[in-house]
């Protein structure tokens, strides 16, 4: 049965909340037998294609990075042909179990995740059993997505096939709910509550997509045309990652700026004011450039790009619209006031692009404990452990780093995030998020750094040496005793390892 | 988890730390209820002096500026504090606290149970301990009142009077409570000063500031401030810091108070204390952690350096003294000495005790972290757009947008980039503060709240950089790049030269610059 969520800590946002509260309703199911409904009986043929998902995952507590609380969630998938059902990834990371219910009742098999793509924010799940399959069919889908449609919400609600309209507000170009990887949404305008839980969208009897939040009135939707192209890469056994502009660019609203920078006529085109720092010499593009033009779309002042399907929405999005990662994108910018024709390498979208990476899924947190001083990674699922407004509540300097690019003499930063009282560590108990320069000398930017360098103390102790700044710069700890009040504090504070690390390349090159 | 504990003992920052490391919505008042006079009624004792007579009213009619259209005042305001007589060498003076007299455009002053309303005028004001002389030019004034003489430091547990004229009524009032405790406080008018202070538990109202806190017919303070949230506990400004500053004064120009920039931290691990050369459980020896840029500092002294004693003081393993019975932060060892003056210092420096003298100064590098006083605000107007130096001051008016991330750029350059890169710290970083709407600059993106960093390829290190970076520019645009992400604007020269005086005049800004 689903389990509390009194162990969910980190509430991810106002919408989260209210899908919660959603789910708790939904899991007010009965455990009668599964009467599945037959067709042509005035029944919804939906039913048939939309089933619920309970998935128990592990929820990591970033204060307390050994613990292992879990919480159970349910949402909807989508039969699609093969026997595959499709989801969102969201709330699959670091899962237990996963289980399926057809009908909206009645008994749950073992399900598999076969697939899954954080970036793209979709899974593919199958379930072995046959019975399973007995009497569902793959959804009927649409890739056109009508403007003026009557949109529904389908949902499996105590055991029936909830059907409510929203009303089409406009195609938008934004970040994924797990991704920074820009993609096209559809924004319907809706006052049900407890929506992003991968529900249906439908028009004419049609899924035309798959929820992925809610916020206030807005209900974001994956559109199925985004979703198609993505399964059908997979199907075709190409290479599916989402790329994204690794470019900083600003609006060209202002004609003194395009004179600035030679552009004739009328204002147009994004000006680029940033340019990755680590770009090789294969780069295309230089600060000041004008875009113009990508993939055959005209960009306007805005940085908007006309589409047949969508309408104005940001440029942006076409680094997902037609490409995946690796693919050159044709673009027409202006430098120095001579027009020009470049292939933009569309880079990856992975989470080690940022200083402070925005995810880790599907792997413990690491830590190292060493007489009491815990050192932890920075990265932004730890800064989330302050609430869904970090950015606001977390120490300030810390989050700031959040902003800031890898480069090769920074390309990760450990915290000493707190210090587990211990005799040895007498004096120290009030130090809090500290980032760490070096340890013994040896400079340290990754977990494995740390453990490497408390290999190497001089004179019977450990220097420890934190960041410049305002803040305290040294503390030096006992070498001798070291292991021993290791020891010590790992038995008094119930932590059942010393450390969780994995190799520094792994962790730079993950995505 | 409280994960923003700070650490004891840190000299220059304690301040800072309250205001700032909460976050930055800190900036706006968490500290800054100004409270004033505690009143305490008092049994007056039969045939002793009347104190009350050289207490004295004061009204302040001031005007703030507005930090982000600078040459705007806000509305007039009226205060009311207290003050009370003292005989100075250069005559009779009223002193009061420096907030009760701060932006003033009018001050007036009146005796006790007088109607008639005195001119006075400030003399000496010192932001930093929160003081200032007051002068009033009739000599009627006077008469008849006798200047209140200094006692010293009262104990904790004994009984002080405390007259003043609160608000919730028009005459003088008195409260009595006991000192509670005397250690290093936040003097939040200056906002980024500790210095030693009297806790006691006369019941505080907000309203005045600046009377007496008297003990056998002495002042043995000033009151000045309490805290909100905390309940029975009134602060005052102890004779030691009283003493300073009219020492300070003798010279006719007030200096301030001097700062070692030290932090020093508590040295109470075993390991550490003997890597140093102490005894691993003493109670002795406080280590420095890091020295800001004060020059004199960084010569005589250098981090790990184990301070043993400071003007004669022994220093505790948690970075403290005993003054006078009490446990306070060794900071107040340094706040004794005049500007100019030398303290000495025994210290222990890689396992050898070695004497020194540190000479002091006063250190006015942090001056924008601090709330600024009486200095109308610099600013200068081109095309519309308002450049002004980046301060808290300035901060402060971003209210709840402070804290977002389109702010945190201001917040690093204004409170980190002196300490984590010193060799980029601008002397003075200038902000768009915003842009005087006008065809000429309707179409900039970037209108406010964005840090300057290039103006027609000039670093900007102070306001006279925008000055001269605009007027020496030839070209068709006035190129402006902020720090960040690299955005960057433009301004048509010419029509920009053109629109000057008309935005000036349409927008009310009498003047381009204050510079």
């Amino acid at each position: 049965m689903i389990r509390s969520f009194i162990n969910a800590r980190p509430i991810r946002s106002a919408a989260g909340v209210l899908a919660t509260l959603g789910v708790l309703l939904l899991a007010g199911l009965t455990l009668s037998p599964t009467v599945m409904a037959a067709e042509g009986n005035g029944r919804n043929p939906m039913e048939l294609s939309v089933v619920t998902l309970e998935i128990t995952a592990k929820e990591y507590d970033y204060f307390q990075p050994w613990n292992k609380p879990t919480r159970s969630i349910r949402k909807h998938a989508l039969v699609n042909a093969g026997r595959e059902l499709v989801t969102t990834a969201q709330n699959l990371a670091d899962r237990t179990l996963v289980r399926a219910q057809k009908g909206g009742r009645g008994r749950w098999f073992n399900a598999e995740v076969k697939w899954l793509d954080y970036h793209a924010n979709l899974a593919v799940v199958t379930v072995a059993d046959e019975g399973f399959w007995t009497g569902l069919q793959p959804a009927p889908v649409s890739e056109v997505m009508p403007r003026l449609a009557e949109y529904e919400i389908i949902r499996w609600r105590d055991g029936n096939l909830e059907t409510r309209r929203a009303d089409f507000s406009k195609f938008t170009v934004g970040d994924g709910a797990l991704s920074f990887a820009p993609r096209i949404q559809l924004e319907l305008n809706t006052e049900i509550s407890g929506l992003g839980w991968a529900e249906p969208v439908t028009a004419g009897g049609k899924v035309l997509g798959i929820s992925v939040s809610k916020g206030g009135n807005v209900c974001l939707v994956a559109p199925w045309a985004f979703i198609q192209r993505i399964l059908e890469a997979r199907r075709q056994g190409k290479d599916s990652a989402l790329g994204y502009f690794d470019f900083v660019w600003q609006q060209s609203l202002n004609p003194a700026t395009l004179q600035h920078l030679k552009l004739e006529g009328d204002p147009r085109g994004a000006v680029l004011i940033d340019v990755p720092k680590t770009a090789g010499t294969d780069y295309a593009l230089k600060k000041h450039d004008i875009i113009l033009e990508v993939d055959g779309f005209a960009v306007d002042s805005d940085g908007d790009i006309e589409d047949p399907e969508f309408g104005h929405v940001m440029m942006e999005g076409l680094a997902t619209r037609r490409h995946f990662a690796g693919d050159r994108i044709p673009m027409k910018i202006l430098r120095d006031g001579k027009p020009l024709e470049i292939q933009y390498l569309l880079p990856q979208a992975k989470y080690s692009v940022d200083l402070l990476p925005m995810h880790s899924f599907d792997e413990e947190p690491e830590y190292l404990v060493a007489g009491g001083f815990l050192f932890q990674p920075l990265t932004q699922s730890y800064l989330r452990g302050w609430g869904d407004d970090w950015r606001r509540r977390a120490p300030f300097r810390l989050s700031y780093y959040a902003g800031e690019s890898p480069t090769p003499e920074r390309p990760a930063l450990v915290i000493l995030t707190q210090v587990l009282p211990d005799p040895i560590n007498i004096g120290y108990q009030d130090i809090r998020s500290l980032v760490v320069e070096k340890i013994n000398g040896r400079v340290v930017r990754f977990l494995a750094d740390v453990e490497e360098a408390l290999k190497a103390p001089k004179d019977g102790v450990h220097v420890v040496e934190f960041f410049r700044g305002d803040n305290l710069q040294r503390v030096l700890l006992d070498a001798t005793q070291l292991e021993a009040a290791t020891s010590r504090v790992l038995k008094r504070y119930g932590i059942p390892a010393a450390s969780v690390i994995r190799p520094p390349r792994a962790a730079a090159a993950k995505s | 988890m409280s994960p923003w504990a700070p650490p004891r003992g840190n000299l220059w920052f304690c301040s800072r730390r309250l205001t700032h490391t909460a976050g930055p919505t800190i900036f706006a008042a968490v500290l800054r209820v100004i409270l004033g006079f505690l009143a305490l009624l008092v049994a007056a004792s039969a045939g002793a002096a009347a104190p009350e007579r050289s207490v004295i009213q004061i009204f302040n009619f001031s005007q703030q500026p507005v930090w982000d259209a600078p040459w705007r005042w806000q509305p007039v305001r009226r205060e009311g504090g207290s003050g009370f007589v003292i005989r100075t060498p250069a005559g009779l003076r009223v002193m009061s606290n420096a907030h009760v007299v701060s932006w003033s455009r009018q001050l007036l002053v009146r005796r006790f149970q007088d109607p008639r309303p005195y001119q006075a005028e400030v003399e000496f004001i010192g932001h930093d301990c929160d003081l200032v002389l007051i002068r009033v030019a009739d000599e009627a004034f006077f008469q008849g009142i006798e200047p209140l003489g200094f006692g010293d430091l009262p104990e904790v547990r004994s009984t002080v009077v405390t007259y003043g004229y609160p608000a919730g009524g028009e005459q003088i009032s008195y409260t009595r409570g006991v000192v509670s405790r005397i250690e290093l406080q936040n003097y939040v008018h200056i906002g980024n000063r500790a210095m030693l202070a009297v806790q006691t538990d006369a019941a505080i109202n907000p309203g005045n500031s600046g009377g007496p806190v008297i003990q056998e017919d002495k002042v043995v303070g000033v009151a000045f401030q309490g805290v909100p949230g905390l309940e029975n506990a009134g602060f005052f400004i102890p004779p030691e810091v009283i003493r300073h500053f009219l020492r300070d004064v003798e010279d006719g120009t007030y200096h301030g108070f001097p700062l070692a920039g030290l932090r020093v931290v508590s040295l109470q691990n075993p390991a550490y204390r003997k890597f140093l050369g102490l005894p691993e459980t003493g109670e002795t020896g406080a280590r420095i952690d890091g020295i800001i840029d004060v020059p004199a500092s960084r010569e005589v002294l250098r981090p790990d350096d184990v301070l043993l004693e400071v003007a004669g003081f022994p220093v505790a393993s948690d970075a403290t003294i005993v003054y006078r019975e009490n446990r306070v932060a060794v900071a107040l060892a340094f706040q004794q000495a005049q500007h100019g003056e030398k303290v000495p210092i025994r210290l222990l420096r890689e396992g050898k005790e070695t004497k020194v003298e540190l000479p002091l100064s006063v250190y006015a590098g942090d001056r924008t972290i601090g709330n600024q006083y009486d200095q109308p605000p610099r600013y200068f107007v081109h095309g519309g757009l308002v450049f002004a130096p980046l301060s808290q001051d300035y901060l402060r008016t971003l209210g709840r947008e402070l804290g977002d991330t389109s702010t945190s750029e201001l917040v690093y350059e204004l409170f980190y980039t002196r300490h984590e890169k010193p060799d980029k710290l601008r002397s003075e970083p200038v902000v768009l503060a915003g842009a005087l709407a006008h065809e000429v600059n309707a179409n900039l993106n970037v209108r406010s709240r964005a840090l300057v960093d290039r103006i027609n390829g000039v670093r900007i290190e102070k306001l006279e950089d925008v000055v001269r970076a605009l007027d020496e520019n030839r070209g068709g645009q006035h190129v402006i790049e902020f720090v960040g992400k690299g955005g960057f604007e433009c301004l048509d020269r010419e029509a920009a030269a053109a629109a000057n005086d008309e935005i000036l005049k349409t927008y009310g800004v009498t003047n381009d610059r204050r510079l």
